[in-house]
């Protein structure tokens, strides 16, 4: 009896789980300007550094690691985006063979994308694969707006 | 090493499918000797390789050419390490049981069994969400030991 009741229980915390993991899916979250997060550009990982363009406005740094079947869906779709729009650049770092920029930015979930203004600051991070036009969106106030379609 | 082979992600899916449902029998019944046999199961999986796993070997016999094939193929890695992690979890949960630590087993069974549902109802891998976290632990303590 106990055991059926663990096991429905159970059943109930996955479905809960489940849903709100599907709804992260793909959600953007906006880096709040004085966060923790957005202040310290000098503290960003080398290859984070290295990644950013300081010759566009944005640059979408995805994080993947070798074996994750959406971070190949993520990539095509982000470098879609970034072909569209010339003032945005796209870059991938991999952690499993960097696993230290992972923990820098504490990413937990592959595939996260971290989009950063030229000056390496922090603008927004997508967790999973991204939906290309409410990403565009999000970032729309820091393009200039002549370069929208 | 041999290059990657690719994957049908169905594969592992239908195998947490069944995997949900043995591991909620053992949770209901306490009968461990099933959660024993899951262990082999996921022993096979983990250590002898993906195709190895009779799930797996069910799927490609039964329900593979009944589906068509797949629109996406997945490395093999990280639901062969969740493999290893359900083998981890099965092992010791078949321990409690055994030895009368029953709240262990349950335990223990319970987490392999919500890491199974939501992989089957969801396509939520745990284990594969935690590869790269683990990879994580070992190079930085592979740092801090260098």
């Amino acid at each position: 009896m106990t055991g059926l009741v663990i096991t429905l229980v159970i059943f109930a915390v996955g479905t809960a789980i489940g849903l709100v993991l599907r709804a992260r899916d793909g959600s953007i979250r906006l880096t709040r300007p004085g966060s923790v997060r957005s202040s310290a550009a000098a503290d960003l990982p080398a290859p984070v550094m290295r990644a950013i363009d300081p010759e566009s406005r944005i640059t979408l740094v995805q994080l993947s690691s070798a074996a994750c079947a959406p971070c190949r869906q993520a990539h095509a779709r982000l470098s879609a985006a970034a072909e569209h729009s010339p003032e945005v650049h796209h870059a991938a770092i991999d952690i499993t063979e960097r696993p230290d920029v992972g923990s820098a930015l504490g990413v937990l979930r592959t595939p996260t994308t971290v989009a950063y203004d030229s000056t390496g600051t922090e603008v927004l991070r997508v967790t999973g694969v991204p939906d290309t036009d409410s990403l565009v969106h999000a970032l729309r106030p820091h393009l200039s707006p002549a370069t929208e379609p | 090493m041999s290059p990657t082979q690719y994957i049908d992600p169905r594969g592992p899916r239908f195998a947490a499918g069944i995997t949900t449902v043995v591991l909620a029998v053992v949770l209901i019944t306490g009968w461990w000797p099933l959660l024993a046999a899951q262990a082999v199961v996921f022993a096979a999986g983990a250590f002898a390789g993906l195709r190895y796993s009779p799930y797996s070997t069910l799927y490609r016999a039964v329900v593979a050419p009944r589906l068509g094939p797949p629109a996406d193929r997945e490395d093999p890695a990280p639901p062969r390490f969740a493999q290893g992690v359900g083998f981890a979890f099965a092992v010791v949960g078949t321990v409690g049981y055994a030895t009368g630590l029953t709240v262990l087993g349950i335990v223990a069974t319970g987490l392999a069994l919500l890491a199974a549902f939501l992989n089957a109802a969801f396509g939520y891998c745990l284990g594969c969400e935690m590869y790269p976290l683990v990879r994580r632990f070992v190079v930085r303590s592979g740092e801090n030991t260098a």
